[in-house]
């Protein structure tokens, strides 16, 4: 034991002398480990780690797919009618919860701020075994159908909305129209399970009765609702069930009801329900998945290249030892003795990169939760855990060791014992033309890879970024309006009394009623003479709106006022669903069953992350919408506080839903591809910094070790340009084999992925890793360059001396 | 005059570091003619190496002209004198400063393969195959230098040395890594390559090889001191 604190503090004394080096390894790990921890651990937390809710494993999500006459998938959410059957005759569950999510506001506070609703079922409570900061959950007295008035505050909303007080459980609250009565609050440790996707956090939790779905919507068949939400927890009895009974049995349940309920409709004929079963677990992860492997890939191949630097630091610092090395030889030191002092040394260094990768990850938990709280589930239960410290301890003792190895390889000990008598000429440290060769074709090997993916990857991103939407965002901003329920002549009264107040408004252009641009329903269309069916996108627009999104009119013409007056049947559809309609001549004047009549094609426009060839269409709105679109001036900000004061003019009982300007939906939809391209863009030019570090590195000190060899070849007359070449020579072969087992490690990465891999190979991508390789070769021609300048640029008796 | 091949006219260098200037050499004047064997002899420090440094291009002096076969060289650009190194002068180190990786063929035709006039291999096989025998090495020519004798090694170095032609053989001490044995062997070549025609100029710190050449130069703290032997520029 004595003897290993020695040694430690002969390492920390020797590694004093060497602040660069210490300071160079330290970093590099230290960072890189952290980053890989950090992801290793969001791995763990979102793919392994159980749910944090009691039986997590008996908890199933059940997707409800209808399934077309052509047999294709075509909607994957519950309709109402279907989920309250199942919720009401299943038996499989001993537990099950109904969820529907939406946003309000809440008009008893003064600032009548928008909250996010959960509509739960009572069994929510102790199926997620939520925890109360005050009061109860739902209980049997709100059970479904009982529309028993009251709401449950998450903790932020009691803290952020109610100031914290005791007293909440005595006050009520409104929310469109109705008033709750506050009967409790859950703790501030309860983890709310992400069934609306990572982002969504629910701040307020009211009865499903009171869930938004209209009572028309609530009996229609045939409409489904992405909104809906079923829980089960499998009865111990079942356990041993299968998957695929499981969903036999629901599905059946289902189905067979439905289909009597559907039989008179022409449309659904031939159609069927199926229900799917997915552990809750998975369903949460579902969509995170694929990015914490691309987060993993990117994390592996950082450590990778890292490693590849940092074994190449130790070489050169062993290079650098030989003297000290051979001293202690010399006084009696073992061969087993100086590996344990290179042990002690690498350990050293690795275990204070170790304790830096700890902070790495503390400051990466902070950043994944800021910025990808919003689309990876279960981020906000990443914490330093007995996970990430075993995978840190194993991480430090398996780098020492591999360091150290390498380290060892390269002493030959009995040569070590003669350095000091050949007068420092010693071959006591050696690389091996053949060791050099391999770190160099794996440096290479590992850029060109990483650069090609980063580069395609950033290919990829930066043009959805920057591909053209087909309409304009600038000046324009998406109101969502709150209504009271009221008659429907009222309401649109109300509505054109607000857009003139708000047309007469200097800093406001133009008024649309639509919805943002983006927005769109499924509808089902049949065509009036083949009685083809289609499902198609469809939203509902004003006369104004394509002028104002600039959107054009290719064929045909607009709706007008009075289209939009009389709600008459017609549609506008955009280019690909005319082109499907009539492949061959106009779709103008083509009819549906339902009576309506196209009148004009528009050109289609881009959602990022959606096809381009989806046929969508374009129907009158109605004057009662409460959704606008309001154009500026040039130049002119219409604020959320104007917008309001003009809401208040026309009425006190009206509020504002949502503010949002068209740039910042647009922001919102491109966020992950521009954090992909800066990303993809950043680890590039770090990769190629890093390698060409490395390279530079082994370069640097094959160089060294062959200074002697350049001396003599320049004393008898080799001129700086054939030094070049002679040393880009002798290593093109290492930089052709790395270049080589990057292409096949990159083909087998494709041909083993292709299926989701196709949509970001094709043959374009061929001259960009030719222009990959390109840039590797430059930087490894750079890397051959740089060292021999110190020898190249002098008169030669320098190279030549140190030889001595 | 006409048969000058190296002539220094006050040459001097100095050395400097953080702190301290070096006065490696003062003010030499030196001119080796023809077919002379000129010995370079002198305590540890004097100057010795730094002068035959200087005299093959391998270093620049700090002040003062040198002439190699009458054409200036004192300012030449690196690869400018890359190229005088390569046809006018022949190395011989210490050390031997043979390439380890390369076989004795190769060792001995790599002044030929920088050489300006890039000859083809017929001709660099054959200017090989006779200097080896000069050396009478021919049966070693696809050896690898660590597999000759430290004497053997110095007679490869020899050859290359010889294999370009050049105007005078720069040799610094080339028996100081060798027993006497292999010693006297490599100063016999020497003489022999000498009374050939060859000119040579030799640095040693052995008297006994020092007396070997026909005129004897001796170095003191960076500077010639006079001797009835010695030619002095004028
Ligand atoms: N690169 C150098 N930097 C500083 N001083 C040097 C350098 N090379 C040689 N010297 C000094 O110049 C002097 C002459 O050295 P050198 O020519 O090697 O002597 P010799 O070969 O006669 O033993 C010595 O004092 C030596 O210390
Ligand atoms: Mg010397």
């Amino acid at each position: 034991m004595n003897l290993f604190i020695y040694q430690l503090k002969q390492a920390y004394l020797s590694l004093k002398q060497k602040p660069i080096f210490v300071l160079s390894v330290v970093s590099t790990m230290g960072i890189t480990l952290g980053a890989l921890l950090c992801v290793l651990t969001l791995a763990y937390v979102m793919l392994i780690k159980p749910l944090p809710y009691p039986d997590q494993e008996r908890l199933y999500n059940v997707e409800h797919q209808l399934i077309s006459n052509e047999n294709a998938i075509d909607g994957r959410a519950f309709t109402y009618p279907n989920l309250m059957h199942l919720y009401n005759k299943q038996s499989l569950f001993e537990q099950s919860v109904l969820m529907y999510v939406d946003g309000d506001v809440i008009t008893s506070l003064p600032s009548e701020p928008m909250v996010a609703l959960s509509f739960v079922s009572p069994q929510w409570f102790s199926l997620f075994s939520a925890k109360m900061a005050l009061g109860r959950g739902f209980e049997a007295s709100e059970k479904v159908n009982s529309y028993n008035p009251v709401a449950v505050l998450s903790y932020e909303t009691w803290q952020n909305k109610f100031d914290g007080t005791a007293n909440v459980l005595e006050q009520n609250l409104t929310l469109g129209g109705n008033s709750y009565r506050i009967i409790g609050v859950l703790a501030a440790s309860n983890i709310e399970a992400p069934l609306a996707g990572a982002g969504f956090k629910t701040e307020l939790y009211l009865p499903w009765d009171y869930n938004s779905v209209s009572e028309r919507e609530r009996k229609r068949w045939g409409n489904d609702d992405g909104g809906l939400i079923f829980v089960g927890k499998l009865d111990k009895k079942y356990s041993g069930y299968s998957k695929q009974k499981i969903d036999q049995i629901l599905t059946r349940l289902v189905s067979d009801n439905w289909q009597s309920e559907v039989a008179g409709h022409a449309f659904f004929k031939d159609w069927s329900i199926a229900l799917q079963t997915k552990t809750l677990k998975s369903f949460i992860v579902s969509d995170g998945e694929r990015s914490v492997y691309l987060l993993l890939i990117g994390a592996l191949g950082l450590l990778l290249i890292a490693c590849a630097n940092i074994a190449n630091l130790f070489v050169s610092r062993t290079v650098e030892r030989q003297q000290q090395l051979a001293i202690s030889a010399a006084v009696g030191a073992s061969k087993t003795q100086i590996f344990h002092n290179i042990l002690a040394e690498t350990g050293l260094l690795m275990f204070v990169a170790i304790v830096l990768a700890q902070f790495i990850i503390f400051i990466g938990f902070s950043a994944l939760q800021y910025y990808l709280g919003d689309f990876l589930p279960r981020i906000d239960e990443l914490e330093l855990n007995s996970f990430s410290f075993s995978i840190s301890t194993l991480l430090l003792v398996l780098l020492t060791v591999v360091f150290s190895l390498l380290c060892r390889k390269m002493i030959n000990y009995h040569a070590l014992n003669t350095t000091l008598q050949s007068s420092g000429k010693g071959s006591g440290i050696q690389v091996s033309k053949r060791v050099r060769n391999i770190l160099i074709s794996s440096q290479i090997a590992i850029a060109t890879t990483l650069v090609f993916i980063n580069v395609v990857l950033y290919k990829d991103a930066s043009e959805l970024v920057n591909q053209p939407l087909g309409y304009q965002t600038e000046n324009i901003t998406s109101v969502v309006l709150a209504l009271p329920s009221v008659e429907k002549g009222l309401q649109v009264q109300k509505i054109n009394e607000l857009k003139s107040e708000l047309l007469a408004h200097p800093k406001v252009k133009n008024v649309s009623q639509a919805m943002r641009p983006t927005g769109f329903g499924t509808l089902a269309l049949t065509a009036s003479i083949t009685e083809q069916r289609y499902t198609v996108l469809g939203k509902d627009v004003d006369e104004q709106y394509f002028n104002m999104l600039e959107q054009e009119i290719i064929a045909g013409e607009n709706f007008s006022a009075a289209d939009i007056k009389d709600d008459s049947s017609v549609m506008i559809v955009n280019d690909v669903f005319a082109k499907k309609l009539a492949p061959n001549g106009s779709a103008i004047g083509f009819k549906f069953k339902n009576g309506v009549e196209i009148i004009g094609v528009v050109n289609s426009i881009n959602v990022p992350g959606r096809q381009r060839i989806e046929s969508r269409f374009y129907y009158p709105a109605s004057l009662a919408r409460n959704m606008l679109l309001i154009e500026q001036h040039q130049g002119q900000v219409f604020s959320r506080d104007e917008m309001i004061t003009a809401l208040k003019k026309v009425d006190r009982k009206l509020s504002l839903f949502s503010f949002t300007s068209l740039n910042e939906y647009k922001n919102q939809r491109l966020f992950s591809s521009q954090t992909t391209a800066v990303t993809t863009l950043v680890l590039a030019i770090l990769t190629l910094f890093l390698s060409g570090l490395g390279l530079y590195g082994i370069l640097n000190y094959s160089s060294q070790m062959r200074r002697s060899e350049i001396g003599t070849r320049m004393a008898i007359g080799a001129k700086g340009k054939d030094i070049v070449g002679l040393v880009i020579k002798d290593n093109a072969g290492a930089l052709v084999i790395g270049l080589a087992v990057s292409f096949v490690v990159l083909l087998v990465l494709y041909l083993s992925f292709s299926d989701s891999l196709s949509a970001y190979i094709n043959l374009e991508l061929l001259p960009l890793f030719m222009l990959t390789m390109g840039a590797i070769a430059l930087l490894s021609s750079l890397a051959c360059y740089i060292p021999l300048r110190q020898f190249i640029k002098k008169p030669v008796i320098h190279s030549l001396k140190g030889s001595e | 005059m006409s048969t000058a091949i190296l002539s220094l006219h006050n040459i001097g260098k100095i050395f400097e570091t953080e702190e301290l200037e070096t006065h490696a050499l003062k003010s030499i004047n030196l001119i080796i003619n023809k077919g002379d064997y000129v010995s370079i002899s002198g305590p540890s420090g004097c100057g010795k190496s730094t002068l035959l440094s200087i005299m093959g291009l391998l270093d620049v002096s700090s002040s003062g002209e040198y002439f190699i076969e009458g054409v200036n060289v004192t300012d030449l650009s690196l690869d400018d004198a890359a190229e005088v190194r390569n046809a006018k002068i022949g190395f011989i180190f210490q050390s031997f400063n043979l390439i380890d990786e390369l076989s004795v063929f190769d060792n001995v035709a790599l002044p030929l393969r920088y050489h300006a006039d890039k000859p083809n291999n017929a001709t660099i096989k054959k200017r090989v195959t006779e200097c080896l025998e000069k050396v009478a090495l021919s049966h070693r020519i696809s050896h690898k230098p660590n597999q000759l004798s430290g004497g053997q090694q110095q007679r490869v170095a020899i050859a290359r040395a010889l294999v370009a032609n050049p105007a005078v053989l720069l040799v610094d001490e080339p028996t100081g890594n060798l027993d006497s044995k292999s010693g006297d062997q490599v100063m016999d070549v020497l003489d022999q390559l000498n009374k050939a025609g060859t000119t040579i100029c030799m640095v040693t710190h052995d008297p006994r090889y020092a007396d070997m050449a026909r005129t004897k130069v001796q170095l003191l703290d960076g500077t010639i001191l006079q001797s009835p032997a010695i030619k002095i520029a004028s």
